[in-house]
């Protein structure tokens, strides 16, 4: 009987959009189209309420030219050309000085990303664990950690806890960002694969599969494409919340920016070269979480 | 009995409103970064004090006007006075060129250079012996502004204010501060918990001259604190307020 079952999985492997179970593990084609969320609430369908701070995602099935996605990308790009065309100085002058900012911002993000999703995962697969222990460890840690400012988060690692060890100020964005953003995506990954129907695991299992393979096999491989659109929300969020850490004396393109207005004391000129960075920045990236999302509900009924 | 109330409340207002107006010297707003002891600094009640607010407050004496000081971050407290949140900077700010094209400054109050703090036990003899060390100040002062245009190879690292610099320079993470001498003598002597750690190594020898800073075009304003600056040097009131700041080492 058992064997019965792993056959079945074979057999029917390699078909189409079956790839990695059997169809009758499918989940049904039409589900829901729109799964950006951080969501708390987890109806019985599977749909979550969105309760989000990060960048709005272009609707991905936006097919018009026009639309606020690149009303606001053009506004940004033609004003930033604009400025520095028509007054290169000081506008070309400021956009000149900030991209090493820009790299160091980017360094911060990609490093804080590459901790942060696993740290995720690892505690949105901690919350809904059936040990006792390791559910309550993780949901402490995403208790605590939500309810502290990113900004005392920072400080607190990068000179409280200098008394024991120092680290570099990149080091200490990079793990403070990586801590508060973990517990926040362990919300994400939790809410995700509470989303997938718990006929998915039953089947799973009344097919012989354990704990281990039924996660990671079956509900993870679903709960994928709900889970990575407000995954790359959050992380857009994360490059956004970068700009703290220049209180660390890191210089990304907040603290370039600072020390430009300290010695020129261009506020308006300056801040807005800035915000406008950050803006075709978090604009560009969202276009490609919606891209991703797209891709990634491709059978859900386009 | 109604009609003879009201009109006693009027007659009452009146009085106040005329006697307001009567008393009233001229109000201005003093902005100070309290982190820059001795010169600014907040005292035990969360006040501004320290040798640039009594200074201020003294030549407004003298000149005749109200001043309220406040503490105002150092990051926007140029912004703050070019659009006249408030009127008058007094927070250790040394008269530059590059500051002049966009605000009037009074005659100087206080003069200082710039020194490079190490920790205890190691010296430097030119700024040149920064190369390749990694040198702590406050964003936007002079200090950065030295080690900017001495261009000596020294990775610069700019914080919100000295004190967080100061802290990493005990910690180790950085190897100098640069920032106005009185500053560095207050951390290298005085502070209880760095005092004995550091020390002042080397200072640069060009003279810098702390003013106080309006928005460009106040002229009036000038002319009063000038008047009062004059009057707080000449009345002997600005060697006690020395004395009482940096105690009797400068």
């Amino acid at each position: 009987m058992d064997n019965l079952g792993k056959n079945t999985v074979r057999s029917h492997s390699g078909e189409g959009e079956g790839k990695t179970f059997p169809f009758f593990l499918r989940r049904p084609a039409r589900r829901r189209r729109t799964p950006l969320s951080v969501g708390e609430e987890v109806h019985s369908k599977g749909n979550i309420v969105l309760v989000t701070d990060g960048a709005s995602i272009p609707n991905p099935s936006e097919r018009r030219l026009v639309n606020a996605w690149s009303i606001a990308l053009v506004g940004a790009l033609c004003a930033l050309f604009s400025l520095c065309l028509l007054w290169p100085d000081p506008y070309l002058r400021i956009l000149l000085y900030l991209p090493d900012g820009v790299l160091i911002t980017f360094e911060i993000t990609v490093l804080s990303i590459c901790f942060a999703v696993p740290l995720g995962l690892l505690t949105g697969l901690g919350r809904i664990s059936r040990n006792r222990f390791i559910n309550l460890v993780a949901s402490t840690y995403v208790e605590v950690i939500r309810g502290i400012p990113l900004l005392v988060q920072l400080f607190y690692i990068y000179y409280a806890l200098s008394r024991f060890f120092q680290v570099s100020g990149v080091a200490s964005a990079v793990t403070a960002i990586s801590i508060c953003y973990g517990a926040y995506m362990g919300e994400v990954f939790r809410a995700g694969i509470m989303a997938i129907p718990k006929g998915q695991s039953e089947a799973a299992r009344s097919l012989g599969f354990n704990r281990f393979q039924t996660m990671f096999l079956v509900v993870l491989p679903q709960a994928w494409r709900t889970i990575l659109p407000p995954v790359g929300n959050e992380c857009i969020a994360m490059l956004k919340d970068t700009s703290l850490v220049s209180i660390l004396a890191v210089p990304d393109i907040m603290q370039r920016a600072r020390s430009f207005v300290g010695t020129t004391y261009l506020y308006f000129e300056t801040y807005t070269v800035v915000a406008l960075i950050y803006l075709i920045i978090t604009l560009v990236l969202s276009k490609c979480v919606s891209h991703m999302e797209a891709r990634l509900n491709y059978y859900d009924g386009k | 009995m109604f009609r003879s109330l009201c009109g006693g409340f009027v007659l009452a207002l009146a009085v106040v409103a005329l006697g307001g107006i009567a008393q009233a010297a001229e109000k201005y707003t003093v902005a100070s970064d309290c982190t820059w002891p001795p010169m600014e600094l907040l005292d035990d009640q969360k006040q501004p004090t320290g040798y640039s607010v009594d200074y201020i407050k003294e030549a407004a004496k003298a000149a005749g006007i109200d001043v309220n000081v406040q503490n105002v971050a150092w990051d926007g407290i140029f912004g703050g006075v070019a659009t006249g949140k408030y009127d008058i900077v007094a927070s250790s700010t040394t008269i530059t060129p590059e500051r002049q094209k966009q605000f009037d400054f009074t005659v100087p109050y206080y003069e200082v250079e710039q020194a490079v703090i190490l920790p205890a036990g190691k010296s430097i003899q030119s700024l040149a012996d920064l190369k390749g060390k990694k040198v702590g100040g406050q964003i936007g002062t002079t200090g950065i502004f030295v080690m900017r245009k001495a261009d000596t190879g020294a990775t610069l690292r700019e914080y919100d204010d000295v004190g967080l610099a100061i802290q990493d320079l005990v910690g180790g993470r950085i190897d100098a501060v640069i920032c106005d001498d009185p500053v560095a003598m207050y951390y290298v002597n005085k502070k209880p918990d760095t005092a004995g750690k550091l020390n002042l190594s080397f200072k640069t020898g060009d003279k810098e001259y702390y003013g106080f800073t309006v928005r460009k075009g106040r002229k009036d304003l000038v002319d009063k604190l000038n008047k009062g600056i004059k009057a707080v040097k000449d009345s002997g009131k600005e060697a006690e307020l020395i004395s009482k700041w940096m105690g009797d080492g400068k």
